[in-house]
């Protein structure tokens, strides 16, 4: 059941437009936290990220080795803006959450992992290098339907 | 505007760009013990909420410390 996430802002009409997050959206991405202890949303995917910051936090949670799921917010990036707002007061990508909670964004993910507070919230050992770039096809993005 | 909204905290500001647009913030405030990360950040993004909606800041990197001593 993979269903691009535009089809939801069509579905809405004015979305764009309306001060209050979409609320099948907000839906499902409660949905999404609370089914995936290690949940990442970023902008393109952890094979090939389309920001900066982004891949830095793939390049964590890679060397890290713990499984993730990634949701590309940009299909459906000022919708998905106005859930977050919503949901953890946080509307910039990327943002990680580790067991249905906002860790946060690139700035404190990499402050997090070079503390080793970062391996302690995902119960993994503090990886003995420093990440290197992702290697493809180890996770595959989800989809919000 | 982070020192009035966090009363006590130590605040760096660097401008990145020169432009004044982009900044990096280092803060370590009284407030944040017992905080985590991300509250911390939310306290120091909520303080300068208004220099974001009216344009004055583009991009605000944010580091948190708790003060010393």
């Amino acid at each position: 059941m993979v269903v691009n996430p535009l089809n939801v802002s069509r579905r809405s009409g004015h979305l764009y437009n309306r001060p209050m997050a979409d609320t099948q959206l907000k839906e499902k991405v409660e949905e999404l936290i609370a089914d995936n202890p290690v949940l990442l949303f970023m902008k393109g995917t952890p094979e090939m990220p389309r920001c900066g910051f982004s891949m830095r936090v793939v390049q964590v949670l890679d060397a890290m080795n713990v499984e993730y799921g990634a949701v590309d917010v940009l299909p459906a990036l000022q919708p998905l803006r106005e859930v977050t707002a919503e949901i953890s007061e946080w509307q910039t990508f990327p943002q990680l959450y580790v067991n249905g909670e906002l860790v946060g964004g690139a700035d404190i993910v990499n402050e997090m992992f070079e503390s080793g507070e970062l391996a302690e919230a995902l119960g993994v050992e503090q990886p003995a290098e420093r990440p290197q770039p992702p290697a493809a096809g180890q996770t595959s993005p989800l989809q919000i339907e | 505007m982070i020192r009035a909204a966090l009363p006590g905290a130590e605040v760096e500001v660097i401008d990145e760009t020169g432009a004044g647009d982009h900044l990096r913030a280092t803060v370590a405030a009284p407030q944040f013990e017992g905080l985590s990360r991300i509250d911390q950040h939310r306290l120091v993004k909520a303080a300068v909420k208004e220099r974001f909606e009216d344009g004055t800041i583009h991009a605000l990197s944010v580091r948190t410390k708790q003060p010393q001593g």
